[in-house]
């Protein structure tokens, strides 16, 4: 077999050490992809081109159900997002919110999320120019190579789960990897039940991401020690800086960052700012306190909120790029806070399944033996 | 060599596809999922009527696990993903014995393997909850076919043991088989009312089945298919897979079950009351009118008139094993198909009919609903009707 092998490996005399990589290699340094000499919006395009943009939260899916009609190939003028744009925007992959209106819960909520997954498979398939489906990071790397935008399912509101774990192994099952944890007994105000923390674990052994934007304070808290995987905010920006309640305070974001977690700031005008400066100074927020592996991007189009100035739709990433780049941001940051950091989170969400499938049985606990 | 033996060597080349077998629900029901408790990798011959060592010795070759739920309770569909989700630990758990499937091919393939083909339908349409996208759902998770109604009626089809209401299918429910159509999802009609498996059979682009059902000709009960349906069959290129459930197939326990639910009236209770008072009743009936008990032959009897009625190609076998209390003598569990084939081989069938039987008819039907959708989709997209804009 010696000649199958590129290298013949040396052989190690007994009580040394093998000869293995180093685990802990520094990190390849990274390569400037713009000329620092040009124009601010020219680089944001040149830099996006390489690094573009991982969004934490489109609310697309709810959009497009009450339209009779559209074309998100040509370009859709009844929606903020649209391919075109997404284009235009140097957007590669975007996560699609299977959020429900508040006035559909209880039964109804495993439902409709079932309903909510199928249009985001039609929808997909219908556009196989533009959009593909992804499930990991391996595969949002290849469908960004094929020239497509990934589309990720999620995040889903706690409450499509019904109370079961069956449940959440099923919509894993259909594609679901980001879920919330607000709105369900289980992780309430109250933060985790026993329930909320199984849940989590198997959310772990799934390779679900936890998303904590809108949580309480207490759940943050404790997801944040159970899960074994990075944890998501998908939608939330400083407190600090505007007072908003899934803001996040200093603490938790510092907390957040020491954990490897993602904080995606939203370009809203309630949860940032009325213009594109505003964003800047919490994404500067986030990146100090948090850390700049931390931070990320979450355009929050068609989620029926108001957005800043220059950040109308899913093509304006290039403006807020060249304000970052105008505040000293070096190009390595800004590629970690498009693309990177996402990219590590769902690796690492990606190991964690695989890990905790070879140490774990699916669990079968119930809401009734937990939480009584 | 003995009918048996030669049943067994048949078997080993052309396994059971088994239309219908409830253990999901029974493990929900008898230990929430725990499926360590009813590990059916060991003898679970005093819990259930299926473990793994009996669907070898039975000659099963590929199972259609049923994802059943109550139609009574509000959350039919939360219900159906946990008995899915079972279903896939199931697979998971005993990957030397049972492979998933979801083609024609996979039958074949874990045929080759020596697995168990894993299938799964769900019976009742109160499973999708009068929504496409929820069907659609079903199928991308890997259900297979779908029982239009279960023992009652929903919105937009009759049951066979319900009161008549909409007359067969409603606008809504031509769509449903229509969309089933377009999926590859097989439309069962086991459960339904006459008029709607005519309805059904009018409607549907691709072969039908019937997961669980034997011949009304045989024994007049109305979970059986009447003649001029299963007449129907070759023009659609359908399968009718024989039931055991002896209150189904024999006239006398028929008969003996409507005595017993009138005596249980009598008393004042309801005929499936199964409190310790009730069954006081019901046993004290047994004692005075012996539970009559169908036989191997029996099921061969309604074999034999839906291969006359029906043809070869268009039967097969689905047991109801784990959904049913009681079953026929020699066909007390999953073990028991040899002897049917047995049965049978003493009757003159040849060994090509038999192989039709037991395997190839119903795994052509899959494929034949595989390709139809394969056109389908070729022409149409998804439908987004809804109920509300079909029947008003």
């Amino acid at each position: 077999m010696a000649d199958l092998q590129a290298e013949l490996q040396t052989t190690t005399e007994v009580g040394a050490l093998d000869s293995l990589p180093d685990p802990f290699a520094a990190e390849e340094p990274y390569t400037p992809v713009s000329d620092p000499d040009t124009e601010p919006l020219e680089r944001a395009h040149a830099i996006l081109a390489a690094h573009p943009v991982a969004d934490g939260y489109s609310g697309l899916p709810w959009a497009l159900r009450h339209l009779p009609w559209f074309d998100l190939e040509l370009g859709e003028s009844s929606v903020d997002t649209d391919v075109p744009r997404l284009r235009e925007g140097h957007v590669g992959a975007l996560f699609w919110s299977l959020h429900l209106p508040e006035s559909i819960g209880g039964d109804r909520a495993v439902g409709a999320t079932l309903e909510q997954l199928d249009l985001v498979k039609t929808v997909v398939g219908a556009h196989p120019e533009g959009l593909r489906l992804a499930h990991t990071a391996g595969e949002t790397a290849d469908v960004r190579h094929c020239g497509r935008v990934a589309v990720l399912l999620g995040p889903a509101g706690a409450a499509a789960l019904g109370d079961s774990l069956g449940i959440l192994r099923s919509l894993h099952a259909l594609g679901l990897r980001a879920l919330t944890l607000s709105g369900a007994s289980w992780a309430s105000e109250a933060g985790l039940t026993r329930f909320g923390e199984e849940v989590l674990r198997e959310m772990n052994r799934l390779g679900v991401l936890a998303d904590l934007s809108g949580a309480s304070a207490d759940t943050v808290h404790r997801a944040i020690a159970v899960s074994k995987a990075p944890v998501l905010c998908t939608r939330s920006a400083a407190r600090a800086l505007r007072p908003h309640p899934a803001n996040l305070p200093d603490d938790l974001l510092a907390e957040l960052g020491a954990a490897k977690g993602l904080c995606m700031v939203p370009l809203t005008a309630e949860q940032t700012g009325p213009n594109v400066r505003d964003v800047a100074d919490h994404l500067d927020h986030v990146r100090a306190v948090a850390g700049p592996e931390c931070v990320g991007l979450s355009g929050t189009y068609d989620a029926g909120t108001a957005h800043p100035q220059e950040l109308a739709d899913a093509s304006c990433y290039p403006h807020l790029v060249a304000e970052l780049l105008r505040r000293d941001w070096t190009e390595a940051d800004i590629a970690l806070l498009t693309w990177g950091n996402v990219q590590r989170v769902l690796r690492s969400a990606d190991f964690t399944a695989r890990a905790a499938r070879e140490r774990r049985e699916p669990s079968t606990a119930k809401i009734s033996d937990l939480d009584g | 060599m003995s009918s048996l033996g030669t049943a067994r060597e048949l078997l080993a080349e052309f396994p059971v596809v088994d239309g219908h077998n409830d253990l999901p629900w029974a493990l929900r029901e008898q230990v929430r999922y725990d499926l360590d408790a009813r590990d059916i990798a060991t003898d679970q011959s005093a819990h259930l009527h299926t473990d793994l060592a009996r669907l070898r010795a039975g000659g099963v070759g590929a199972q259609y696990w049923s994802v059943y739920v109550r139609a009574d309770l509000p959350d039919a569909v939360p219900m159906t993903l946990e008995q899915i989700d079972c279903v896939r630990q199931l697979i998971d758990r005993h990957p030397a014995d049972l492979r998933a499937a979801l083609t024609a091919a996979d039958m074949e393939a874990a045929r080759s393997e020596g697995r168990i083909a894993s299938l799964m339908g769900a019976e009742g349409g109160h499973s999708i909850a009068n929504s496409l996208p929820t069907l659609r759902a079903l199928y991308a998770l890997g259900v297979r076919y779908m029982t239009l109604t279960h023992n009652y009626n929903n919105d937009w089809a009759d049951s066979a043991t319900d009161e008549p209401n909409a007359g067969g299918l409603t606008a809504f429910g031509r769509a449903v088989v229509r969309e089933m159509n377009r999926e590859g999802m097989l439309v069962d009609l086991s459960h339904v009312a006459a008029t709607t498996m005519r309805d059904a059979l009018d409607a549907s682009l691709a072969p039908v089945i019937f997961s669980h059902s034997s011949s009304r000709a045989v024994c007049d009960h109305p979970r059986n298919i009447p003649d001029d349906v299963l007449e129907r069959l070759p023009g659609n290129g359908g399968v009718a897979m024989v039931t055991f459930v002896p209150k189904f197939v024999l006239q006398a326990a028929v008969d003996w079950t409507a005595a017993a639910d009138e005596n249980m009236r009598e008393h004042g209770l309801h005929h499936l009351d199964t409190t310790p008072e009730a069954m006081k009743v019901h046993r004290a009936f047994e004692e005075r009118h012996p539970r009559p008990v169908a036989t191997a032959a029996t099921v061969a009897d309604h074999l034999d008139h839906m291969r006359e009625v029906a043809g070869v190609d268009h039967i097969g076998i689905g047991g109801d094993y784990d959904g049913t209390a009681f079953t026929p003598d020699g066909l007390d569990d999953v073990s028991g198909y040899p002897n049917l084939i047995a049965e049978l081989l003493d009757r003159g069938w040849s060994r090509p009919d038999l192989a039709k039987l037991t395997w190839q008819n119903s795994v052509r039907v899959l494929g034949a609903a595989e390709d139809v959708a394969r056109d389908l989709q070729a022409t149409r997209g998804p439908s987004n009707a809804t109920i509300e804009s079909l029947d008003g």
